[in-house]
């Protein structure tokens, strides 16, 4: 199992795309993994013949396990000879730092993760450290949807609103018996998970009561990290969220006019460059912006590293430019492209999801007007982007036709505090409403 | 060592004979001290075989008495009469075949029989002393396994002469029907001897001690056992306690304090006393050893250890604090159990309360689980649904119309509690509800279930809808 990064202590083989006595090349892709931080298709290192594979998909095991043998071109594969890794799927993950500032979260505040209601401002002192280290995995994925039990056990499930496969069975081949759900009935843990589950899930957890003809599948190791991570930045920001409208239309005047441009330098010209770039700019002026909580401590980051929220198949990843504040526009739409692609394409080096300092994420991709997206910790804002459109807008009393766009900024009323926000948000919206051309 | 094996199993009684093999099966070699001429042990020899055997005889009567009922010609139902002799040569065919059987599969399994008595000496090891004189060492790496079951137990004050006064062991191959017998006690034994010698042409009466018949079983069930039976002509005395029995060259006399308290002389040809089984370990040399004793059974865990390491026990001899039953398919499911743990497979406790009882008077009677009474006494919300076999096509096809299947549920998740059924084919319908317990099913599942018809088991599915409200056919 390689090293995907230095926080990264585990990883789920998903998928293995050769199998024993495949011949491989090297740096051709030989299996799939998923860690806390990323999805990759790992090459093989060497090329030859897979002698054997000792990790099944879907399991987990540290890093720098071995995972498979690789041997000579034109040998037979001997299972027997090949050393036995232990299995240690179930060694819980712990945080690397004492306050979870490594946390680096991947997933964020996605098109559909807009959350209905700004928390209060005013529940701040409490928990002033990040989360504290936890158990970040316990890849229990059941690899069967339906569960061994009873109509009895099934009627008492439903009556108690009992998620069946949240309980161990002691019956044959694992079947739920009725004693089995009413213990966990008793011992109150179907109120609160147990404690092998992640500590970032929801305290509540209400079970669902199956309908005829529902299907259940079980989480992938991502909607896991994502919905751990979600819950976590929940949990430990004070959200509040600031709407601007933004006139887009200068910027749409340039973009007509670089475009081409842009495309002979292999580069595209976006919206999302140019907001990038006025957001690069404004955080180097508002130090707050760029910012994250360790424990009693500020930590003003002096690097930009702007998130960029990426809609995959069946999740979302958060690949990073890293220094962002040291491109200039056609330097960022040429890395917001790069890693954009090369996550769509399950190519991120891990690194690359990793110490972002300020995310921006794009529901309006999708035609939300607006979207209140959950802060990627360890940050303390995020930025979504309505859809840009042409709308009626008042100019100077005449109603005129403008493209037009909000932008709300979700944020941390910790470390934030709303004039701080609005200031920020009031400069953004200037610098793209007078966007200097020759800045592209 | 010649005389070591992994597992050495004393008794080859139905918990023992099936350890055996499953442990032979598991790839174990497996030696069984049995010091009876024949493996089986009292299920076989004395028994559920001899005993089920004499009641298919006295079904053969009752056909063969109703003859012109039946529409049989040929026949003169008044002046049919039992053959005991024949009768004993049958049935000692059917024992004598099914013993064989066991050796057989001895032999297919390479289990030794090692013919003599078996006492512990310490560690692992036994010394048998051989039928054949002489004494030989055996010693088991892996496991003993006492299963050295039970006899048959009297009571203070009633001495049982084996000619006289009586035990099933005797009642099994009596050489003649007696006139008359009495029987002590109304448990399965009892009744099941006062049904056959109903049947034969004796005169019956069942003395019990308790209430009702048949104590152990739904109350439902004993009233109607009891129904029947003084239809049959069968004399019923219960809350009735022998308070003492002479025998003498004609016969027995007893007193019988009755219910009211008043007391009586009767006398019989026979006493059978059906009172109780009690363990079998004398000259085990168990409490040499330590192993833990409770009133003389061996005190076992759920896995069937003792106190001892490297010796388990299993079936009639052993006590498990919880309810424990002295039946042939418990000892053989327990040895099975202890078997595979030997083997080192995964193995679970097994539930007592889904194991089915059965009762081979006429009527039958087949049960599992808890009664209404026990349901109500553990705090359920019970529902009960009955259905009479009187109201079943193939039940009057059989002319045997007495008798019920009784449903006990819960109502909060309709849970089947217990399952009562007295009647006709009782002890096999009993099956359909020991899968429905084991497998956790609903009231409403067993509705749902289609049962053939015309069956027997139409009942089953009927007593379910009674149960929920009304049955369809009644």
């Amino acid at each position: 199992m390689p090293q995907m990064g230095e926080s990264i202590a585990e990883g789920t083989i998903v998928r293995w795309i050769k199998k024993v006595g495949d011949s491989v090349d090297r740096d051709e892709p030989l299996f799939e993994i998923s860690t806390d931080k990323v999805d990759a298709e790992i090459p093989s290192p060497a090329a030859g013949v897979l002698m054997a594979i000792n990790v099944k998909e879907g399991e987990t095991v540290p890093v720098n396990s071995v995972v498979a043998t690789i041997g000579a071109a034109g040998e037979k594969p001997q299972a027997t000879e090949v050393p036995k890794v232990p299995e240690v799927p179930k060694v819980p993950k712990v945080g690397a730092g004492g306050n979870g500032s490594k946390h680096s979260a991947q997933a964020d505040g996605t098109p559909g993760a807009t959350v209905a209601a700004p928390a209060p401002p005013s529940t701040t002192s409490a928990a002033p450290t990040a989360p504290a280290p936890q158990a970040l995995q316990a890849p229990e994925a059941p690899d069967s949807e339906r569960h061994k039990s009873s109509p009895l056990v099934r009627k008492i499930a439903k009556e108690h609103n009992v998620d069946i496969g949240q309980i161990q069975g002691s019956g044959i081949g694992g079947r739920v018996t009725k004693q089995d759900i009413l213990g966990f009935i008793d011992s109150g843990a179907s109120a609160a998970p147990a404690s092998a589950r992640p500590a970032s899930e929801p305290v509540a957890n209400i079970p669902v009561a199956r309908g005829v003809g529902a299907t259940v599948t079980p989480m992938s190791v991502m909607r896991k990290k994502i919905a751990e991570h979600m819950v976590l930045s929940q949990r430990t920001s004070a959200h509040v969220y600031s709407v601007f409208e933004v006139n887009y239309s200068k910027v749409d005047q340039i973009r007509k006019a670089k475009k081409d441009d842009y495309e002979r330098a292999g580069a595209k010209l976006t919206y999302t460059s140019f907001i990038a770039k006025v957001i690069v700019d404004c955080l180097r002026r508002h130090k707050t912006i760029n910012a994250s909580i360790d424990g009693d401590n500020i930590v003003y980051h002096n690097e930009i590293n702007l998130g960029i929220a990426v809609a995959l198949e069946n999740g979302l990843i958060v690949p990073v430019v890293k220094a962002a504040g040291e491109k200039n526009t056609l330097g960022l739409s040429r890395a917001i492209q790069d890693i954009a692609d090369r996550a769509r394409a399950k190519k991120l080096n891990p690194e690359e999801v990793h110490g972002g300092t300020f995310t921006i994420t794009n529901p309006g991709n999708f035609g939300a007007q607006f979207g209140l997206p959950i802060i990627n910790q360890p940050q303390v804002a995020i930025l979504g982007v309505g859809t840009i459109e042409k709308r009626a807008v008042v100019i100077e009393d005449a109603i005129g036709i403008r493209t037009m766009g909000y932008l709300t900024l979700g944020y941390d009323h910790r470390l934030v505090d709303g004039a701080v926000a609005d200031q920020f948000m009031a400069d953004v919206k200037k610098g793209i409403e007078n966007f200097d051309p020759s800045q592209v | 060592m010649a005389n070591e094996y992994d597992v050495v199993v004393i008794g080859a009684g139905t918990g023992g004979y099936v350890a055996a093999i499953r442990a032979a099966q598991l790839g174990l070699k497996v030696a069984v001290v049995e010091k009876q001429k024949a493996l089986g042990g009292t299920c076989l020899i004395w028994g559920c075989i001899p005993t089920k055997a004499l009641l298919e005889h006295a079904h053969a009567l009752k056909v063969a008495q109703s003859a012109k009922e039946w529409g049989l010609t040929g026949i003169d139902g008044a002046a049919v009469s039992i053959d005991m002799p024949a009768v004993h040569a049958r049935k000692d065919k059917i024992v004598s075949g099914l013993t064989g059987g066991i050796e057989m599969l001895f032999k297919k399994n390479k289990i030794e029989w090692i013919k003599g008595t078996a006492r512990l000496t310490g560690g692992l090891s036994l010394e048998v002393t051989l039928n054949d004189g002489g004494k030989q060492t055996v010693s088991a790496t892996k496991e003993i396994i006492v299963a050295t079951g039970s006899s048959p137990r009297s009571v203070p004050g009633i001495d049982v002469d084996r000619k006289k006064i009586i035990f099933s062991d005797e009642a099994i191959h009596l050489p003649s029907v007696p006139k008359s017998i009495a029987i002590m006690g109304s448990g399965a034994v009892g009744v099941e001897f006062a049904s056959i010698f109903k049947s034969y042409g004796s005169e019956v009466t069942v003395i019990e001690l308790l209430p009702r018949l048949v104590p152990g079983e739904d109350e439902a069930v004993s009233t109607e056992l009891e129904r029947a039976f003084k239809k049959r002509g069968i004399k019923v005395m219960t809350g009735s306690k022998v308070t003492s029995a002479k025998a003498g060259g004609k016969g027995v006399d007893i007193e019988v304090a009755g219910a009211d308290g008043k007391s009586q002389k009767l006398s019989y040809d026979l006493l059978l006393v059906a009172t109780g089984r009690g363990p079998v370990t004398e000259g085990l040399g168990a409490e040499k050893l330590g192993l833990k004793m409770d009133r003389g059974y061996v005190v076992v865990d759920q896995l069937f250890r003792t106190n001892v390491p490297g010796i388990s026990a299993i079936g009639d001899v052993i006590t498990m604090g919880g309810p424990h039953y002295q039946l042939a398919h418990v000892s053989s499911m327990e040895g099975i159990i202890l078997a595979e743990r030997i083997a080192g497979h995964a193995v679970q406790p097994i539930n007592y309360d889904h194991v089915p009882r059965c009762t081979y008077t006429e009527p039958e009677i087949g049960s599992v689980g808890l009664t209404e009474a026990q349901a109500k006494a553990q705090g359920h919300e019970v529902r009960v649904g009955s259905f009479p076999f009187r109201a079943l096509a193939r039940a009057r096809m059989a002319g045997e119309t007495d008798g019920f299947v009784k449903i006990v549920a819960e109502k909060k998740y309709d849970e089947i509690l217990g399952v009562h059924i007295i009647g006709p084919r009782a002890t096999e319908l009993v099956a359909e509800a020991v899968m429905a317990l084991r497998m956790e099913v609903t009231v409403e599942e067993l509705i749902k279930t289609i049962h053939a018809h015309p069956t027997m088991s139409e009942a089953v599915g009927e007593a379910s809808h009674a149960a929920h409200g009304a049955a369809i056919h009644i």
